[in-house]
């Protein structure tokens, strides 16, 4: 139940830029996620954190304490690894005590500990068993058993689900989260998965090319991305490149993309004409519904997909594809394709980003 | 784990040792053969006379061109035994398939000489078969010389081929051959198109250790050849001869054997590196059942084969139990020549178990640690360290028995006659073995098993002891166990480094064949067979190992 402060850290593979200018302070007990693509650095970073690397530049604290140079086994940091990692010559109860052996600990407490530990992952009754006769969940399961039954200062996990099947990647996904939030230990989850990212986490940094682009809770991630990156990698989002144009009247502003036309907040967006506008599947409105007439748009359907608790329908306008959902579809409400489909874009709903920086143009205050 | 320890942790002192025992045991009397090929003996001066001499002489060249052609005719007559066994054993049922292979490996791991050494009791100038033979009016050729070197190689190296080629037709996905048929082709082509194109590369590779073998193999053209010289034979000669005793040819006949051996290892690397075909095995073959006439054939030539290689294993325990009187066999049987090895020699044997048992112990401490090292501390030097240490693949024993003795004769090492040389002897021509088998045993070890001992507080010193070694565990001790077998059979090296306190079993019955105690020789040889027979016995029973184990000792 630590926090954990990294300054300015900077690690290289030979010519390779793995972190770059990495700053994070992740507060005691919470569960922070590193979200990003294949190869961003997330691994990296964890790794450095538990000490399997040294950073380059800049220093690592876990609390008060500098860690720089303390080695990985000093560290009492609980690693769970994604293919499991679980001794395969140890029974469930040997792998949990493992790391309470080492620590030299009284037979009555290594016992005791073993036990609280399988009893939180759900595996009592499994002490004797072998590795290889557990499935690929209850195998991740000891490996998180093992990991807490050190009580360690931080908790490290590196996409731990993602050798798991759907169905279980939810139920384990859960399940973690419950164990931490009771336990109150301080979390660094690593996932390429933003889905997972979004459900688990109390913040969220968003890595790329070995740098953060942006740290925040999931509503604010997901709501108000700070680059086009952040936008597109968190969710599902339309991208038009535009070009900005004359004001419309208060706080809004013209972005043209080819024969369509969008009102759009004008805010911050001053010294700018050539941006990216995006916006988010589900945030338009079907025009029938709509009263504002402001960025009314007709589309032709190309084709749609049926996801149950959303249709998801693939326009085409004017030579841009743009998909768009519709909530709770009834039977009737599913369109063919080459069917014409209105709807409405609300200029709120509507970021704009710098097309060379790719920066979110908005007001200076944020929010 | 790229943690940059300032403090010189315990793998930096393992590759300094392994550094030191590249540079004490193989560099150092490996450049005492090259400064003896390349010097003149009374000037001390550079010189290429040694080789002038080799090439210029039609005797050296004689003997390159011997050893070349009972390689090369090993090799074929090999795969003329191999290839049919190792494909009728896989893909057709054949009863008592585990045996034929058991047998094969056991002709395979038997001390070279003695197939030799049987072969001669058999049809040597009063063998019986040669007797039973001329009874019925055929004569058959001599055994003595190119005809009995390649008839004793051949059926001892043939199961190389049987193994690989078994192994790599066991490894080909069925859906590979069915997707052949089911595209149109018949048997017969797909057998051409898909089957032989996948299991050539190991079909290669087995030729080539073949091949290696019987240009290596010092002991069956010692007892077999009589006057036809190959290159190990020829260079024992040189160095050993009362007269015209001349090291510096000896050592350029080395020279010439380990390029050749060099050579060879390159090839094969080469063809092992296209090996990996068929990986992700996801449908074994089938195993075909065969019917009437068919069935019978492929049984006759499976039992056949392996029966030819097993007879003269059989010939010597038998004739290990015959009555003898001093070196003349008596009708009857006895236990005499047991009864003469213990009551003669048994100090021969107890050194083959010492020397052996001790280098083992060896082989399996410093194999693993430098395994270790090899597999996961990947720094500069131990780059440097792997490929030295691979060098007595390339290095035949008597090549390293004369260099040995050159090096290990004067200060300030000062070896001669100890039992340390012989120890050291096996522990160097073991140990590469043990390396690689170590290492490639790391390999499939998760790094991430280590991360997590790690993690959870262990010192990495810790983690190796209670992670890494359990695991590699049995692995090791197989690996120990054919060492320990191949070191009791040892013979091409220690035979040039042996005293008299320090002669082992193999050194033995090479000296009682010369002197015609065929006896003791066969009751000696009996031990080794058993000896080996139960190593095998122990590897496959307790370690669930595969052939595999075997064709890689
Ligand atoms: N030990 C290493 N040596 C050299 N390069 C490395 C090493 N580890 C990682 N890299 C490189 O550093 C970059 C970041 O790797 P990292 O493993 O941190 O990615 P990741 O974000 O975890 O990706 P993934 O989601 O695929 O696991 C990659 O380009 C990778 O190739
Ligand atoms: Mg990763």
């Amino acid at each position: 139940m630590t926090s954990i402060k990294i300054t300015g850290v900077e690690k290289r593979f030979g010519e390779l830029l793995a972190l770059s200018d990495i700053n994070l302070t992740i507060e005691k007990g919470e569960f922070f996620t590193l979200l990003g693509p294949s190869g961003c650095g997330k691994t990296t970073l964890l790794r450095t954190i538990a000490g399997f690397y040294r950073q380059d530049k800049g220093d690592i604290w876990l609390g008060e304490e500098l860690i720089n140079d303390v080695p990985a086994y000093k560290r009492n940091t609980g690693m769970v690894f994604q293919n499991y990692a679980v001794f395969p010559h140890m029974t469930v109860y040997e792998n949990v005590a493992y790391g309470l052996k080492v620590r030299k600990l009284p037979a009555q407490e290594i016992e005791e500990r073993v036990k609280s530990a399988l009893k939180n992952v759900h595996l009592e009754g499994y002490e004797a068993r072998t590795p290889d006769k557990l499935s690929g969940g209850q195998q991740q399961r000891v490996g998180l058993a093992r990991a807490m039954a050190i009580e360690p200062r931080v908790l490290l996990f590196d996409e731990p689900l993602s050798n798991l099947d759907a169905k279980l990647r939810v139920e384990m996904r859960d399940e973690i989260r419950a164990v931490q939030k009771a336990l109150g230990i301080t979390a660094v989850y690593v996932t390429h998965d933003q889905e997972e990212a979004l459900v688990i986490s109390d913040r969220i940094a968003v890595v790329n090319f070995g740098k953060i682009q942006q740290v925040g809770p999931p509503w604010e991630i997901y709501k108000n991305p700070v680059n086009l990156f952040v936008a597109t990698f968190v969710g599902k989002i339309n991208a038009l490149d535009v070009v900005l144009g004359e004001d419309l009247g208060p706080g809004l502003r013209r972005a043209q993309a080819g024969s369509l036309s969008f009102a759009v907040p004008s805010a911050g967006t001053e010294n700018c004409t050539e941006a990216v506008l995006a916006f988010r599947p589900e945030e338009v409105v079907e025009t029938d519904q709509a009263a504002t007439g402001a960025n009314r748009l007709s589309g032709t359907l190309v084709s749609t997909a049926f996801l149950g608790t959303v249709v998801s329908m693939e326009l085409e306008l004017g030579g841009n594809t743009i998909v768009i959902e519709r909530h709770r579809p009834k039977k009737a409400d599913i369109p063919a394709a080459g069917d014409k489909v209105e709807f409405a874009v609300p200029p709120e709903s509507c970021f704009i980003f710098d097309k060379q920086t790719g920066a979110r143009l908005r007001a200076k205050e944020g929010r | 784990m790229n943690l940059r320890g300032k403090r010189a942790d315990v793998w930096h002192l393992v590759t300094f040792i392994g550094f030191a025992i590249v540079i004490i045991f193989l560099i150092y009397p490996l450049f005492d053969v090259f400064q003896y090929s390349f010097k003149n003996k009374e000037t001390g001066e550079l010189s290429l006379a040694n080789w002038k001499e080799f090439f210029g002489r039609a005797y050296y060249m004689r003997a390159f061109g011997h050893s070349m052609f009972i390689s090369l005719a090993t090799t074929f007559f090999s795969m003329v035994l191999g290839i049919p066994l190792g494909f009728f054993t896989t893909r057709y049922k054949i009863k008592g398939s585990n045996l034929l292979t058991t047998l094969s490996v056991l002709a395979l791991l038997s001390p070279t000489f003695i197939g030799a050494y049987s072969w001669i009791t058999m049809l040597g100038r009063n063998g019986f078969l040669r007797n039973l033979f001329s009874s019925i009016g055929i004569t058959l050729p001599p055994i003595y010389g190119a005809l009995g070197i390649i008839l004793a190689d051949s059926l001892q190296y043939y199961p190389f081929i049987s193994l690989m080629l078994a192994g790599s037709l066991m490894t080909i996905d069925r859906s590979l051959e069915e997707a052949s048929e089911n595209l149109g082709a018949r048997a017969t082509k797909t057998f051409f198109s898909v089957t032989m194109p996948l299991v050539l590369p190991s079909l290669t590779g087995g030729a080539l250790i073949v091949f290696m073998m019987s240009l290596s193999n010092f002991g069956t053209p010692m007892i077999i050849g009589g006057n036809y010289l190959v290159l190990p034979t020829l260079a024992y000669n040189m160095f050993t001869s009362e007269v015209g005793e001349s090291p510096g040819m000896a050592s350029t006949v080395s020279i010439i054997l380990m390029l050749c051996a060099a050579v060879v290892i390159v090839l094969q690397t080469w063809a092992s590196s296209r090996r990996k075909y068929a990986s992700m095995l996801v449908n074994r073959p089938v195993v075909k059942k065969l019917k009437g006439a068919k069935a019978f054939f492929a049984h006759l030539i499976c039992y056949f084969i392996v029966g030819l290689s097993t007879l003269p294993l059989a010939v010597i325990v038998f004739y290990s139990f015959r009555n003898t009187s001093g070196p003349v066999f008596q009708p009857g049987f006895s236990l005499n020549s047991y009864k003469q090895i213990f009551f003669d020699v048994p100090k021969t044997v107890a050194n083959s178990f010492i020397y052996s048992l001790t280098a083992v112990v060896l082989i399996a401490l410093v194999g693993t640690l430098l395994g270790f090292v090899i597999a996961r501390k990947r720094n500069l030097a131990v780059k440097l360290l792997d490929p030295l240490l691979m060098i007595p693949y390339i290095v035949p024993g008597t090549v390293l028995g004369i260099g040995f003795i050159v090096a290990f004769n004067r200060k300030p090492i000062f070896l001669t006659g100890t039992a340390i040389i012989m120890i050291m002897t096996y522990f160097i021509r073991r140990l590469p073995y043990s390396v690689r088998s170590a290492a490639s045993i790391l390999k499939q070890i998760d790094p991430a098993l280590e991360e997590a001992g790690i993690n959870l507080g262990s010192p990495p010193g810790r983690t190796f002891r209670t992670v890494t070694l359990p695991l590699m565990q049995s692995g090791i001790i197989s690996g120990a166990i054919m060492s320990w077998v191949t070191s009791m059979n040892e013979l091409s090296a220690s035979v040039l480094l042996y005293v008299g306190r320090t002669m082992t079993m193999p050194i033995k019955v090479y000296l009682s064949v010369a002197d015609g105690y065929f006896g003791t020789a066969s009751a000696m040889s009996t031990i080794l067979l058993v000896v080996t027979g139960i190593a095998m016995f122990v590897v496959n029973k307790y370690f669930n190992r595969g052939s595999d184990t075997f064709i890689a000792a």
